[in-house]
């Protein structure tokens, strides 16, 4: 039959393609395992030694074990702010509709868009004396990717009926209760889509740490790796294997939840 | 039915959008007029003269015709490399999940690992870019990719495609799902074939994604930094300088004055650009 014939054809293309895409990890993934001559390589070969020192060398570094730390408590935070500020501006924005509330999704809007000026936002945390701390990073990204889960959330809440809020007011609650209590849950299909992009965003940003950390102990991992590429650029082992522990828990939380990525990513784009 | 949903909910989110991100976008317009620099104690209004002193270097016309091709090959290549696997993916593939899965892992990878991964495939003699072409016969074609001024700017297009195309496939894909099966089924019925079909049904009813990709892609690739950095700083001479690499640039020099006018003009650009772009393309989406 012709159609099946085609149909292989398209699925053997599809994989060629797919091969490539994964060459590049492939490649780094290999190469981590290799001595430090051979990884110097660059092959796509299968180690002839299989050497795990890399990774132990790796998490010998307080450094990099300290940058976990400083990725996860920068990415942490910042999500806990954007689930808080977005959610409840999402709520009203959505509910009220009136041309106030209009404007000010339409500013969120443009924000989505416009470039953020980075060498005036130094400046700003330096005036507001909190220049090179965790704070200063944090609500930069609070800032910047507000826009994006405001969003997202103001396309959910429209699936949430109006009806609820009313029982809940009429029983007797306050607003505050009534949406964290009753909303706020049903909000988790895109609380979660919202906190791995964010989450994701976060950790592998190098802009922000890059120009608002000054301090070398709180350096992200992604700015380490910045840092070790200059220093290290001889010993590919090293440098390979301290790459794919970086993106490894990105990977897995990747393949674990595509599907709210893939979902909250596209959401909004496509007219249904 | 409640009318007073409370406004004071709007204030947490305001309180840091306006202090976070209005402020020093509003201050810098200020900054951008003024000699703020190391050197100098005081800040001091100057004018419009970042602005002419932009003009006048030859570096700034460089940052602005390579972002712009970079801009726009990305666009082109993104978009239609992207739609084809996408309406590639759309058939009934076996393996269909484990390869969008796959396709789309580049994206959630941080841009400056990839930039560290592209430069070791380019390498010139140990690249695995060079040595396949080698390997095909086509040795002639391979090149000192990141520092060749001919194909540095390709070489980092072609790292950016790598990176993006699962994304606008995606983006497509969602698009494809909501064509009316009814529709394609009757063009077919009328003896149109696979390009016809395409041509006249699935194309124009894919207008919303197309508006997407091509709207996310031109902001984000005016936009681009970490991956140029990482791959030539710029360079060779400053044959691949951006915006942003310029910006850094100033920044590290101590101009900040002039790096905010830099970052100015790159604002003015986006929304010079991307907003024409949208009115355009939403202009011929089809309603359903």
């Amino acid at each position: 039959m012709k159609n099946r014939i085609q149909l292989t054809l398209v699925e053997l293309i599809c994989i060629l393609a797919a091969f490539i895409v994964m060459i590049p990890f492939l490649i780094i993934l290999l190469n981590s395992f290799k001595d430090i001559r051979e990884a110097a390589l660059f092959g796509l070969s299968l180690p002839s030694e299989w050497v795990f020192t890399n990774y132990s060398r790796v998490f010998e570094r307080a450094d990099i074990v300290r940058g976990f730390k400083n990725s996860f408590l920068i990415s942490g935070f910042t999500v806990f702010l954007i689930i808080i500020c977005a959610s409840t501006s999402a709520f009203i924005i959505q509910r009220r509709n009136s041309i106030l509330t209009q404007r000010i999704f339409i500013m969120y809007i443009i924000g989505l868009i416009m470039p953020t000026a980075i060498v005036p936002t130094i400046q700003l945390m330096v005036d507001l004396n909190i220049n090179g701390t965790y704070a200063a990073v944090i609500f930069y990204y609070v800032a910047v990717m507000l826009p994006f889960a405001i969003f997202l959330l103001v396309g959910f809440m429209k699936s949430i009926p109006r009806e609820l809020d009313e029982a809940a007011i009429i029983d007797g609650c306050n607003y505050p209760r009534m949406f964290f209590q009753i909303i706020f849950p049903l909000l988790m299909p895109v609380l979660i889509t919202v906190t791995i992009v964010v989450m994701i965003n976060v950790w592998n940003d190098f802009t922000g740490p890059f120009y608002l950390i000054t301090d070398t102990k709180k350096w992200t991992v992604v700015l380490l790796i910045y840092n070790f590429m200059s220093q290290y650029e001889t010993d590919w082992g090293l440098v390979f294997a301290f790459m794919t522990i970086v993106i490894s828990p990105i990977l897995i939380i990747y393949i674990l939840l595509q599907r709210y990525i893939i979902h909250g990513l596209t959401a909004g784009s496509v007219k249904g | 039915m409640i009318k007073k949903y409370p406004l004071y909910f709007l204030l947490p989110a305001f309180a840091v959008f306006a202090v976070f991100f209005i402020t020093p976008t509003i201050t810098g317009v200020y900054y951008s007029f003024t000699n703020w620099n190391v050197n100098s104690p005081i800040i001091k209004f100057t004018g419009i003269d970042n602005y002419v002193r932009m003009w006048s270097e030859p570096r700034i016309h460089l940052a602005f015709r390579n972002t712009f091709i970079f801009a726009f090959a990305v666009t082109i290549l993104q978009t239609s490399i992207g739609l084809i696997l996408a309406l590639m993916m759309h058939e009934k593939l076996y393996t269909r999940n484990i390869l969008r899965t796959i396709f789309f892992a580049p994206y959630v990878i941080a841009t400056l690992i990839i930039g560290y991964i592209f430069k070791v495939l380019y390498h010139p003699d140990k690249g695995i870019v060079n040595h396949t072409l080698d390997g095909l016969g086509l040795g002639f074609l391979s090149h000192d990719w990141l520092h060749d001024p001919n194909v540095a700017l390709l070489a980092i297009i072609l790292t950016d495609v790598w990176k993006s195309i699962g994304f606008v496939m995606v983006i497509f894909l969602a698009g494809l799902q909501f064509i009316p099966k009814d529709i394609l089924e009757s063009a077919n019925i009328d003896g149109a074939n696979y390009w016809h079909r395409f041509r006249h049904v699935t194309f124009p009813l894919l207008a919303p994604s197309f508006t997407v990709n091509v709207l996310l892609s031109i902001i984000g690739s005016l936009k681009v930094f970490e991956i140029v950095i990482v791959l030539t700083g710029g360079g060779p001479g400053y044959r691949t300088e951006v915006f942003n690499t310029y910006v850094m640039r100033a920044f590290s020099q101590g101009e900040f004055g002039y790096a905010t006018a830099i970052n100015m003009l790159l604002f003015l650009v986006v929304t010079g650009v991307g907003v024409p772009v949208l009115y355009w393309l939403r202009k011929r989406e089809v309603e359903l």
